[in-house]
């Protein structure tokens, strides 16, 4: 008669994507001027930053670069004096890129594999919002087969469909004891697939005057039969059924780019972007369970992103024929409003600073090499989902390197 | 080349770089106007640790005054001693345990009896029987002895009627006559909590208003006061807490009148009431009790037997079914009825005044655990995303036996007794992380 519903709240988990999952790392030589490069043609990274400019590349490319990234955060509780910092994983997002046209056509072809939007944080399993997160590994690939015509000497159009194909491996605690006292886990894991598509034009205004303005879908991206896994006190499992699966939808939001560049000499190259990029399509967050029980329910998270901007600027000098050094920069607002952030990435307004060397190791073969730093401001919150309250802290180093064959 | 060189050399320190956390300046902890150099916790079962009915050494280890003098030596707090069972005593009186389920959800508990710290039983003539606990003769920061009335801190003979006393004094039954009071305050302190007075009103309350009585208003309000006088009478600071509503613990709140007659209804569709003996009024001076249908105003016990539903049993009117009629009503014992719990309340309130202004009068911070425990019933309570309530098992506060408190619990009330000596020292004790201590515990 002592009639007991375990109606355990299962708290939805948090997807978060925010600035520090659009990661902006689609190429050495562009990362090392701020990340500018949607008024530039620098290589075969174009196909990213604007398609319309493809047409426009002096040569053919083949080329392939990595930036492994570091995500160092730290939350510091209110009230507290304990302080949880993210476990050193390296992310790898990378970029290839092969472009193709006749000598003299007016039009080129490539292929773009890229990863625009990621994370990976790990807070380990014994921190204060071990029940929100312990560790999200986000991994978005971006395929995109991409066209490009040259109307004029100066103007060219471009365009690629994409097809992303994302992974996601979530990991969190349940407030459940087993007899020894450790916590239940939770684990969702899965793999979806988006499409969308990117376009662009590119004007040589004058011989040192580039502009470029270019537009990338949203692309809605679907995760089906991921597997939920939970593990808890063996009496308590019932409300976790397993085997189960859930399905979620991830909107990464569409991006429109406005970028210009100035040959202020022949060996000094300028340039600045400015971003906007549609956050306001991610409203909520929904988990739809194939099993559901009373403790085990669907759940919807508003997330109420908001639009955000960034400015970056950049600039290459030219040492010698051989040598390249770059430097750049920029400020990117956060699209996540006060009360949402949340530790998967403790999104705030953020500057960037970067360098970058080139070298040509031949007449055909360029290694450029990439720092990127990055600073989060502080930012203290308290989250409306979870009341976890306390103050983030964030840094990120991305060191990167690649390597372009072009002819 | 040379550049690449200074490059490759840039890079490596930037490397280094990486290595780096973000750094926070957290506000530098604070004991504001209090000294915690010798800090005591004055109280009864929820003081000690008492968990799952019985104190063990996990819940002593998890007793909100261990959680409170831990954070407090963050601010220059002076070492805090337990009077801990062994650990080859570890399972102290011995304690529930959660087994499992029924087909139906309903949970099965066992008693644990192994490794107990029992030492013997004692015959206290015009008492009772009372068990007595492993002697401990070390130290001592927490006073909590489960069981005790703040009515009974100044009588000399407790420390032969209380096993928990009993374990922490010298001498053996029938030759203890040390008061409480006067054993809490012998030896100098700079600190103090003090949570007494919820048994005065518990013991009657569990017991269905059957057994035990609720402590008389004015000899609790001068019990109350003398005692807070002695404990600040060399100067100590200090924090107390009131007393929560009877009616916010899982232990009258699991089993309901509605889901007893529901189960009877399942078997019997033509049963409209269960009966119960209820009191007739809700005046103090009035006992008389009469059978009446039950309602959802009125509380049944967590340990009441249901199998004792509808058995045959001999009435006045021959034999009926145990509770469906008024002449075999469910014993008084098994139920708070409506006017057992408005007394009570009248009593909480009453008494919850008298130490409000007991702590007005001497500056002493105040942890209102009567409107700390009424929230988190009526809303829950959302903690770094853990969920929690007053329901029992689930909501992960309170322990199997319905009254006392999870480490999860207690570590939420230590929480508040600190933001409490915070506010009112001007100190910054800093709290702890909810999400590092337990709820109940799931068997596999």
């Amino acid at each position: 008669m002592k009639k007991l519903l375990l109606l355990l709240m299962w708290l939805s988990p948090a997807i978060i994507y925010a600035q520090g999952f659009q990661v902006n790392l689609n190429g050495q030589k562009q990362i090392g001027m701020g990340h500018t490069g949607t008024g530039l043609l620098q290589d075969g990274a174009s196909i990213a930053f604007n398609p319309g400019a493809v047409a426009m590349l002096p040569e053919n490319y083949i080329q392939a670069g990595i930036s492994p990234l570091l995500f160092k955060s730290g939350f510091s509780g209110a009230g507290t004096n304990d302080l949880a910092f993210t476990k050193n994983r390296v992310a790898t997002p990378f970029n290839a890129y092969g472009v193709w046209g006749p000598k003299n056509a007016r039009w080129k072809v490539g292929m773009g594999i890229y990863t625009p939007f990621g994370g990976l944080t790990d807070w380990g399993n014994n921190w204060q919002g071990k029940y929100v997160l312990e560790s999200l590994d986000l991994k978005s690939i971006f395929f995109q087969p991409t066209v490009s015509y040259k109307l004029t000497d100066y103007l060219s159009i471009g365009g690629g469909f994409i097809y992303n194909y994302a992974t996601v491996d979530l990991q969190r605690a349940i407030p459940i004891s087993d007899p020894d006292g450790n916590t239940g886990q939770a684990r969702l894991k899965g793999h979806g697939k988006g499409y969308g598509w990117n376009a662009g034009v590119f004007i040589k205004a004058s011989p040192e005057f580039t502009i470029g303005l270019n537009y990338r879908s949203e692309v809605k991206t679907t995760i089906k039969n991921g597997d939920a896994m939970f593990s808890v006190a063996k009496s308590a499992q019932a409300n976790f059924p397993q085997p189960n699966t859930f399905e979620a939808g991830i909107p990464l939001p569409q991006t429109a780019s406005i970028g210009f560049g100035y040959a202020a000499s022949p060996k000094l190259l300028l340039a600045l972007d400015a971003n906007y990029v549609g956050w306001h399509s991610y409203k909520e967050l929904a988990f739809d369970y194939a099993s559901n029980t009373p403790a085990l329910q669907d759940t919807h998270s508003p997330r109420n992103y908001k639009d955000a901007y960034s400015v970056r600027g950049g600039a290459q000098y030219k040492t010698c024929d051989k040598m390249a050094v770059r430097l750049g920069g920029g400020y990117t607002t956060t699209a996540v409003k006060d009360g949402y952030v949340t530790p998967e990435v403790p999104d705030a307004n953020r500057y960037y600073l970067t360098a970058g060397f080139g070298y040509k190791v031949t007449n055909k073969l360029d290694l450029d090499f990439s720092f990127e730093y990055e600073h989060l401001f502080s930012r203290t919150q308290t989250n409306i989902e979870s009341n976890l309250s306390g103050t983030f802290k964030s840094n990120v180093y991305i060191p990167g390197v690649s390597l372009a064959y072009h002819w | 080349m040379k550049t690449l060189k200074n490059y490759l050399y840039i890079s490596a320190a930037l490397v280094l770089l990486a290595g780096c956390k973000p750094s926070f300046e957290t506000p530098k902890a604070n004991k504001g106007t209090a000294d915690f150099t010798r800090y005591i916790a004055v109280g009864n079962s929820l003081t000690a640790g008492y968990a799952d009915g019985g104190l063990y050494l996990e819940g002593q280890q998890n007793s909100y005054p261990s959680i409170i003098a831990k954070q407090m030596a963050l601010v220059g707090g002076g070492k805090f001693t337990q009077p801990l069972f062994t650990e080859a005593q570890a399972n102290g009186s011995g304690y529930l345990k959660l087994t499992g389920f029924t087909p139906t959800g309903s949970p099965i508990t066992t008693t644990v009896t192994e490794n107990t710290a029992v030492r013997d039983q004692v015959t206290i003539p015009g008492f009772g029987n009372v068990i007595l606990y492993a002697k401990y003769s070390g130290d001592i920061n927490n006073y909590g002895v489960p069981g005790i009335k703040l009515q009974q801190i100044m009588y000399a003979p407790y420390g032969n009627l209380n096993g928990y006393f009993e374990r922490l004094l010298p001498g053996a039954p029938p030759t203890n006559s040390t008061t409480y009071l006067d054993f809490v305050t012998a030896k100098d302190f700079t600190f103090f909590t003090d949570w007494l007075g919820n048994n005065d009103a518990l013991g009657y309350a569990t017991s269905g208003g059957a057994a035990d009585a609720l402590t008389d208003k004015t000899q609790f309000a001068q019990l109350y006061t003398l005692s807070i006088a002695k404990l600040t009478e060399k100067g100590a600071k200090g924090a107390v807490a009131t007393i929560p509503d009877v009616t916010a613990i899982p232990y009258f709140n699991t089993v309901t009148v509605g889901a007893i007659l529901a189960g009877v209804q399942k078997a019997n569709p033509a049963v409209k009431d269960i009966y119960i003996s209820a009191r007739a009024s809700a005046d103090i001076a009035t006992t008389t009790y009469a059978p009446r249908a039950a309602t959802a105003a009125d509380l049944v016990v967590l340990t009441f037997p249901s199998s004792k539903i509808g058995q045959m049993v001999n009435s006045p009117a021959g034999m009926v079914p145990y509770g469906l009629t008024p002449y075999a009503p469910i014993d008084n014992q098994y139920v708070l009825d409506a006017n057992e719990i408005a007394l009570t309340k009248d009593y909480v309130t009453d008494y919850n005044k008298t130490i409000k202004a007991a702590a007005a009068a001497k500056g002493l911070a105040v942890f209102d655990a009567f409107t700390f425990l009424n929230e988190i019933k009526a809303h829950g309570i959302l903690i770094d995303g853990v969920s929690a309530n007053s329901n029992y098992i689930s909501g992960g506060i309170f322990s199997l036996d319905g009254v006392h408190l999870t480490p999860r619990g207690y570590a939420m009330v230590a929480n508040e007794y600190i933001k409490a000596i915070n506010k009112t020292y001007n100190a910054s004790i800093p709290t702890v992380n909810i999400s590092n201590y337990r709820g109940v515990k799931f068997p596999n």
